[in-house]
């Protein structure tokens, strides 16, 4: 299954992407709540988010994904508000529990299947240190997530995305 | 002087980034210190107004998924649309992470800074805590001594800084603690905090 999570509106989501049944869209609702910090995925219902808002399945979701597709507004090098909100949510598909790579600690697995990560920024005045940052937060991501593969990508309005998006 | 600190944390009761605010409000006390807690409550324009008023704003918040949390990205949004401050207001943060080493907050770190630049406001300094999960455990070990040693020294010279508007060079910091032995314990408190749930450990594998 390929994952896309975007922050456009959604006439423009369909007049730029084609989605098909093996794609899973995750857009915003307006009705997404910010992540509270109570450990709840991994402590008390483990795997899932306690917040009831339909986004609280972000861990099962990313174990049946083969490619997360990410579409955002470049936001002083991070996601948008509301992309950022769904990957804070998406902590359930971690375990609590540490692991060390490259000398740094991070979270173990949940999870054996891996997946590839791509993300597509775009913004008129994303600038040179903007772009330095996205990078190393996707690069992270990666590591964090335990993905097989990511790439960044930056476009300066989310109209130049119109085939731009590969899925394998 | 006036100096606004936001708390970014999310959670409602205590915070790693309220117990960080209050250390360093003790090093700054002669200055008149206002602090917020965005997730708590919606800022009113009055407030915003006695904000504007600040030679610095600090921001204290939890490192999430290697950036900053979304609720704090919001409001940030909001302040650089607002464009009301003065250009030599200063910027100071200071994030705490769950991972042992302070290095790793350091995109988020960039984050503001690439903020700073957008609001148009100066850089003071930033600070990276790791383990932060290790403070509500350490309440009665003084900042600056044991494990808090490090932590300690990065908020004095943080501090220091800012009474003085001055900016420095951005310090990360790990707890003066063996990592093995921290993460053994973070791997036992997990396992407690389940079991309190009525979990056992392996169902937290589920």
């Amino acid at each position: 299954m390929n994952l896309m999570i975007h922050d456009l509106d959604n006439g423009l989501f369909k007049k730029l992407f084609k989605t098909s049944k093996d794609m899973h869209v995750i857009s915003n609702d307006g009705s997404i709540q910010r992540c509270i910090g109570c450990f709840g995925c991994w402590i008390k219902t483990p795997g899932k988010c306690v917040l009831k808002d339909g986004y609280n399945n972000m861990g099962e979701i990313l174990s049946k994904t083969d490619n997360i597709i990410i579409i955002s507004r470049c936001c002083y090098g991070g996601y948008s508000p509301f992309v950022k909100n769904v990957i804070d949510r998406s902590i359930s598909y971690l375990l609590p529990f540490f692991k060390t790579k490259n000398n740094e600690t991070h979270h173990k697995p949940r999870y054996k299947k891996r997946c590839a990560l791509s993300v597509y920024f775009y913004g008129e005045h994303i600038t040179r240190q903007e772009m330095d940052t996205a990078r190393d937060l996707v690069k992270a991501h990666g590591v964090n997530f335990n993905v097989s593969e990511w790439n960044v990508a930056f476009y300066k309005s989310s109209e130049e995305l119109l085939g731009e998006v590969k899925i394998k | 002087m006036k100096i606004t600190m936001i708390n970014g944390s999310p959670k409602p009761g205590e915070n790693n980034s309220g117990t960080l605010i209050k250390y360093l409000t003790s090093l700054i006390n002669e200055n008149e210190t206002d602090v917020y807690n965005i997730s708590k409550l919606k800022l009113s324009d009055m407030q915003f107004e006695e904000m504007k008023k600040s030679s610095a704003l600090v921001f204290a918040f939890p490192l999430y998924v290697d950036g900053i949390p979304s609720h704090l990205l919001r409001f940030l949004m909001r302040l650089e649309r607002m464009d009301v401050f003065d250009k030599n207001t200063m910027v100071y943060c200071i994030v705490n992470n769950g991972f042992f080493e302070g290095k790793q907050n350091h995109i988020a770190v960039s984050q503001m800074k690439n903020w700073c630049i957008a609001a148009g406001l100066t850089w003071g300094q930033a600070v990276g805590i790791g383990a932060g999960e290790m403070l509500p455990f350490l309440k009665n070990i003084p900042f600056g001594y044991g494990p808090n040693k490090n932590t300690g020294k990065a908020i004095n010279e943080i501090a220091n800084n800012i009474k003085t508007l001055k900016s420095g060079d951005d310090l990360f910091v790990s707890p003066n603690w063996p990592r093995f032995l921290w993460k053994m314990q973070g791997t036992r408190i997990w396992n407690m905090r389940a079991k309190k749930n009525g979990l056992r450990e392996t169902d937290l594998y589920n």
